[in-house]
């Protein structure tokens, strides 16, 4: 994909994906429409100085139909969410379930963003319940560095956590594993048969 | 007289993180329960709820992970207690989108191969100690008064927001935590960032991101004269006491500002010896600022 960012945004209809906006409102279960730009999610976000576009502007892209923009920004990516949008939306936009919505767009067309730390972690992280049941914090991170070669990062906190006896080196087995892996797949097989998103 | 008998009994589900990196809030949590004679029995064999990574990217997962958990949960008696905000939020984000939702119930249905049920409340420990033991017991069962200490506490996201989805106190301005320490005489302060958030689990992808919005929360205490913060979560938890001297090195100003899970300053007002607390745990030592006032 060609960067984006820099482009100029043109409207018509061949460049306005009205399809993406229904998808994302199914997805999501909440209305893009409905947003009228007060700025309120904006003004109370506490990620928004990491974000290349703020949550308001995510809508509006959305409302254009102007879907590449926003998969391709780092935005959906650096939401934390603290809910703290739609808590506040006067209109019932429920920003932080169409993120939810955003991300799994991005997530399944293989991730057009380049924000790959977060990817990862969230892949760590599920596929660490998928193997174990359950979150052990030490390999979570442990992998995390080495596949994404920072090898040194929080090199200084495992041996003092380790001393307060806070990671565990050994896990018991949950008697529920072959109950969580079979979850997995069906949802896969659902996803394969189209009757779940 | 107190009663020999347990007066309330839970089931519960401490959560991943409650068996590592935030044990002392598992380990002060059975304390206080025990203390105020409140059984709780662990869920056998629970497993993680997804947090934040699954409903990012896969809410489908998520729904189906938590599905299965309260199903779990059903085996054991008693209404089901969570201590960890994470896992409290997507629990009853499950009920509340199951509840109203049946294309999405029959999808997760289908998941599970079971139907799901939705029927046992799910209440986070402060929703317990609040409103089914009551603040006026609580405030019986206090032995050592925590007189002196000012207390910043900490909601983060997940206890009270979205609207619909806690409901344990109000979105915008909720003094649960407040009512519940007030019990134990301490003070509690009047700050800023007492609903903002920590960074959650960007502390794994992005730390900087952690260290940027955990700085600005402890400035936030330290100017409002707070000597600790107190949190019901262990991400919070984790982000603002292990992450503590990162943020000093990273903006220069000093905190020495011990974190606090609720159920530790609880349980030692409520007579649990302090050694039974985790506070040799924690990162940033309490035991300075506690023993200044001679609370152990």
């Amino acid at each position: 994909m060609k960067n984006i960012k820099n482009t100029k945004m043109e409207l018509s209809q061949e460049t306005m994906n009205v399809g993406f906006i229904k998808k994302v409102e199914a997805l999501s279960g909440s209305s893009v429409r409905r947003c009228f730009q007060c700025g309120k999610c904006s003004a109370g976000c506490p990620m928004r100085s990491f974000m290349d576009h703020p949550p308001n502007r995510i809508v509006r892209l959305i409302q254009l139909g102007q879907w590449e923009r926003v998969l391709a920004g780092r935005s959906i990516w650096y939401c934390a969410s603290c809910e703290t949008c739609s808590t506040r939306c006067p209109n019932k936009v429920d920003l932080a379930a169409i993120m939810d919505a955003l991300r799994k767009l991005s997530w399944d067309a293989d991730g057009p963003s380049k924000e790959s730390y977060v990817q990862l972690a969230n892949k760590l992280f599920i596929n660490n319940i998928k193997q174990y049941g359950r979150q052990y914090e030490m390999r979570l991170a442990a992998v995390f560095n080495v596949k994404s070669g920072q090898f040194l990062k929080d090199l200084m906190l495992g041996p003092k956590l380790l001393s307060k006896g806070k990671l565990k080196m050994f896990h018991s087995k949950n008697k529920n594993l072959a109950e969580i892996e079979k979850i997995f797949n069906r949802i896969e097989e659902m996803r394969k048969n189209g009757d779940a998103p | 007289m107190s009663p020999t008998k347990n007066v309330l009994n839970y089931s519960y589900y401490p959560g991943c993180s409650l068996h590592a990196s935030g044990k002392e809030y598992d380990e002060s949590a059975r304390g206080l329960f025990k203390a105020l004679k409140i059984g709780l029995q662990e869920v056998p064999d629970w497993f993680c709820c997804g947090a934040t990574p699954a409903h990012n990217v896969d809410e489908l997962l998520s729904l189906a992970l938590c599905a299965k958990n309260l199903e779990l949960a059903d085996a054991v008696e008693g209404d089901l207690a969570v201590a960890c905000a994470a896992c409290f939020s997507r629990l009853k984000t499950t009920q509340h989108k199951l509840g109203e939702n049946e294309v999405k119930r029959k999808q997760v249905e289908q998941a599970i191969d079971a139907k799901v049920s939705l029927d046992k409340p799910v209440k986070h420990l402060l929703e317990i100690l609040a409103r089914d033991f009551g603040l006026e017991n609580l405030q019986k069962s206090v032995k050592k008064p925590l007189s002196g200490l000012k207390i910043a506490t900490y909601y983060g996201c997940l206890l009270t927001r979205p609207p619909d989805v806690p409901q344990l106190d109000c979105t915008e301005a909720p003094t649960i935590m407040e009512r519940v320490l007030e019990t134990t005489g301490a003070e509690t302060v009047a700050w800023s960032h007492r609903l903002e958030c920590c960074g959650a689990n960007f502390t794994l992808s992005r730390p900087g991101v952690v260290l940027k919005l955990t700085g600005d929360i402890l400035a936030s205490a330290k100017r409002a004269g707070a000597d600790c913060l107190v949190v019901a979560c262990p991400l919070c938890h984790g982000n603002l006491d292990i992450r503590q001297k990162e943020i000093e090195e990273a903006t220069g100003e000093e905190y020495h500002m011990p974190v606090f899970y609720i159920t530790q300053l609880l349980a030692l007002a409520c007579g649990v010896p302090p050694g039974k607390l985790g506070f040799n745990s924690m990162i940033v030592n309490p035991t300075p600022l506690l023993k200044e006032k001679n609370l152990i």
